[in-house]
């Protein structure tokens, strides 16, 4: 029996830990983002998501966004992100795949 | 969505049944490895709008479960290193453990599918002789996976690759370029699209380390071994390294053989340039690696004409193809990564052969006018560059240019800007070259001296 050792080429990761955010339990009067990265078909969704939703909570309104960079996708900026987190309550988001 | 999380926001997001993994891999990395998914049985692209609203509807569920009830943690134990850094394998002989090594490598996902060189710790010692970095030095944190690329960890996956002690450099320089910012490896890396690293070699080193600039340079072949180790290594780094791996965190649609190994060096002695490591910012006397992402490449073959005039017309023919993706891309905006506020013009890399390179040089043309005269030469109609193109992104990028929308027949260059075409001369005798679809634009890192 022959035996043949070898090192091991998996680098270990940095890793990054981030607490979720606290959930809404009634979506009720919340203002909800769609944000759409501009990939085909996104928009549809959410537009559907939107309908749907505005059907089963009263009072909802809803914000749309795309990332302010990017190309074929959008991306958005810390800024983006804080004026999301300062507008809205709840965001759906598509990225199309 | 986890920047929006890490603000207090609650998120969800429609991915597809086939990208679920990606998500949850990609979301791990980031830190929020529980991320609410609303998963949809199909990917909304190419998708008719009642067809995406079916969808939706199946999945509305899912997204008020995301929103409303606490996320639950889920472990991350994709792939995750193994816990030994040293592994043994068993067999009658050493070449049955051999092929336990193999079958185990590919088992894991570790392997480009090809039987791998056994990293045993006398070849990694013998690989890590070609630098004189320590083993543990950081050379880089590599994306998506935020692995830490040490000297020791690319020295094993270059002798995997069949590397020699003198690659160990020009792997790492590659892994440089990897790493830069303005390469948004994320992006390349996880994309749909099958972005496969093309590497340049330049200089005397390279040169010394014989890397190929001539015949086959793009391989396959004796010639080539250098230049398709040293690409099969950065595969495996990206992999091993890097954390992509196909179907977790590598979601190409159909995937690319150059995906494998595409390296060579410029063929500078046949150039009637200067080098292109030159006009990247570099010395002659310096030794490079450029590495520049791409979507696949196209021949420049015309063994007919004679002057620089006719040449860019045939060459135009293969930029104007629409069906790759970074053809008129930039209608849409740059390639961009938020985090480190970078952004790139879509450019393409054209290997020119020696004997086209001289027809423009002995009527006076050097890269510059070859660069203009392509950006010229190759603009379309807008109604023809736009046929995949989502009109919304580009009003979001242009808005500026919404009025070409009313003259669908005026020609649009397919390009930022006449810079947009970088040029290496590459290659053996006659008249075919390779023009490379790029995915936003090169980096190039010098390569460190060695012992």
């Amino acid at each position: 029996m022959a035996q043949l050792e070898v090192l091991n080429p998996v680098a270990r990761p940095v890793r990054h830990s981030i607490a979720p955010a606290a959930r809404r339990p009634d979506l009720s009067g919340a203002t909800i983002g769609l944000y759409w990265n501009m990939k085909a078909g996104g928009d549809e969704a959410l537009t559907r998501t939107e309908t749907l939703l505005r059907e089963r909570y009263p009072g909802v309104t809803f914000k749309r966004y795309h990332g302010s960079v990017g190309f074929l996708m959008r991306h958005c900026t810390a800024e983006d992100s804080d004026r999301m987190a300062r507008e809205v309550q709840v965001v759906v988001g598509t990225t199309a795949d | 969505m986890v920047e929006l999380e890490r603000r207090g926001i609650p998120t969800v997001f429609f991915t597809a049944k086939t990208f679920v993994h990606d998500a949850q891999r990609s979301a791990a990395s980031f830190g929020l490895p529980g991320l609410p998914i609303a998963v949809l049985p199909m990917p909304v692209t190419n998708q008719r709008p009642g067809d995406v609203h079916a969808m939706v509807d199946g999945a509305i569920e899912q997204v008020i479960t995301g929103l409303t009830r606490p996320v639950e943690a889920v472990a991350d134990d994709h792939d995750l290193p193994a816990a030994d850094e040293h592994l043994a394998y068993r067999g009658d002989d050493l070449l049955a453990a051999w092929d336990a090594m193999q079958a185990d490598f590919l088992t894991r996902g570790w392997s480009d599918g090809f039987p791998l060189v056994a990293p045993t710790r006398r070849a990694v010692e013998g690989m890590l002789g070609g630098t004189r970095r320590a083993p543990g030095d950081v050379i880089a944190t590599l994306e998506p996976g935020f692995g830490l690329a040490t000297v020791e960890k690319l020295a094993v996956n270059a002798v995997m690759a069949g590397c020699r002690p003198e690659h160990l450099p020009f792997l790492i320089a590659a892994v440089r370029c990897l790493a830069e910012p303005k390469m948004y490896l994320r992006n390349k890396a996880m994309s749909t699209g099958p972005h496969a690293p093309v590497v340049i070699v330049n200089g005397p080193r390279g040169r010394a380390a014989r890397f190929n600039g001539g015949i086959c340079a793009l391989g396959p072949g004796a010639p080539s071994a250098s230049n398709s180790t040293l690409g099969r290594a950065l595969r495996l780094a990206m992999m091993n390294v890097g954390h992509t791996y196909v179907g977790i965190s590598d979601m190409d649609t159909i995937g690319s053989p150059l995906k494998y190994a595409c390296c060579c060096a410029e063929n500078e002695r046949e150039s009637p340039w200067e080098p292109y490591h030159v006009t990247r910012g570099f010395r002659a006397e310096d030794t490079t690696v450029t590495v520049h992402f791409a979507y696949g490449l196209c021949e420049l073959h015309d063994f007919k004409s004679t002057t620089p005039e006719d040449l860019i017309g045939v060459f135009a023919t293969a930029a104007t193809n629409v069906a790759q993706v970074g053809t008129g891309l930039w209608l849409l905006g740059r390639r961009a990564d938020p985090r480190y506020k970078t952004s790139e013009q879509e450019r393409n890399t054209m290997l020119m052969c020696p004997e086209h390179a001289q027809i423009f040089a002995r009527e006076g043309w050097g890269r510059e006018r070859i660069q203009r005269a392509m950006y010229d030469a190759t603009r379309i109609p807008f109604r023809t560059l736009t046929l995949n193109k989502e009109r919304a992104a580009m009003a979001a990028s242009h808005p500026e240019l919404g009025w070409l929308w009313d003259h669908p027949e005026l020609p649009v260059p397919i390009v930022e800007d006449p810079g947009c075409f970088e040029i290496a001369v590459v290659g053996g005798a006659a008249g075919r070259g390779a023009y490379f679809y790029g995915a936003g634009e090169p980096v190039t890192m010098p390569v460190e001296e060695t012992p």
